[in-house]
């Protein structure tokens, strides 16, 4: 039985990376997830780098094949939930997926939708998104479900006088304004329009 | 990705990733491949490579090889070659106005460092 840690990031795929990366340096290499439980094995430290990606837009297939191809590239991968939901046999419709994706169930990819990607740690930085376009499709991809969360939850809020659906609307807010910016400084980099 | 919208000229990245599949190749060697070529200076994303390829497989200009290899390969289409050349054709028009203007023989940065202001 390896060391277990139990930890919830919800949509915060960097801070998951940079804890997976700490918990690299300090000897430990991920080998399992749950919900909420992450287990390890002794490792070499900082022998391993991770990244965190979000891939609850895509179809099963599309995300499969995705994670195939990443395990081509050599590195391991784990599909991991973002949201704590307990329920079995769930439904739910993401008007802000890609077609294939709208309707996510048990058997699609509800409750995996983020990737965490391991990679042997060669001393350059691991990123999966290398071109200014393409990191730039991502956040767009990103702030349609913000979008989405804030548009549902902003009316509910106000008219149900709900502070649970205000602390969400306000935190859809906080993920639009900072993928907007992001955004924003890839523009201001250039190479977008080419 | 996006290539050319008005100019017609093609990204690096899809350039380089082209000139790979000249030669069967799966993911990994062309990450690789394309790293060495430019000596490091062009290191791919997995995330980036993956859409790359989906891209131009889209276009027709690369396409998956069958078999049941337990890698997937890809190979450049005759499509792709016509982009390839005609990229390879617009850079040496390129290059050759910009030699001209420039004065040639830029080659050799000693050319340039002892040349007068």
């Amino acid at each position: 039985m390896g060391e277990k840690r139990y930890r919830y990031f919800a949509g915060l795929t960097g801070a998951q990376a940079r804890w997976l990366d700490k918990m690299a340096d300090q000897g430990l290499r991920l080998v399992r997830t749950e919900k909420l439980l992450y287990e390890f094995e002794p490792c070499g430290p900082g022998q391993y780098r991770y990244c965190v990606e979000f891939v609850g837009h895509k179809s099963r297939q599309d995300a499969e094949e995705y994670a195939r191809f990443l395990e081509e590239c050599g590195y391991r991968v784990f599909f991991k939930n973002i949201n704590l939901n307990w329920n079995v046999g769930k439904t739910v419709a993401r008007p802000w997926a890609d077609p294939g994706g709208r309707i996510a169930s048990n058997a699609t990819t509800f409750n995996r939708e983020l990737l965490i990607v391991e990679k042997e740690n060669d001393g350059t930085p691991f990123q999966l998104h290398t071109t200014r376009e393409d990191q730039a499709d991502y956040y767009r991809t990103l702030r349609r479900p913000a979008l989405y969360l804030f548009a549902v939850m902003t009316p509910m809020a106000v008219l149900l006088r709900s502070w649970a659906a205000g602390v969400f609307a306000l935190a859809a807010l906080a993920m639009l304004a900072w993928y907007q910016v992001a955004l924003a400084r890839l523009k201001k980099q250039g190479g977008l329009e080419e | 990705m996006r290539d050319n919208a008005k100019g017609g000229a093609l990204t690096e990245v899809t350039f380089t990733i082209l000139l790979a599949l000249y030669t069967p190749r799966h993911g990994y060697a062309v990450m690789q491949f394309i790293e060495e070529l430019t000596g490091g200076r062009l290191a791919l994303g997995a995330g980036t490579l993956y859409g790359a390829l989906n891209t131009l497989q889209e276009k027709g200009w690369i396409e998956p090889l069958g078999g049941g290899a337990r890698k997937k390969e890809f190979v450049i289409t005759a499509l792709g070659r016509e982009a390839a050349e005609r990229e390879l054709a617009r850079l040496r028009a390129l290059a050759a106005a910009a030699a001209e203007i420039m004065g040639g023989a830029l080659w050799e940065k000693s050319d340039i460092a002892t040349s007068p202001a």
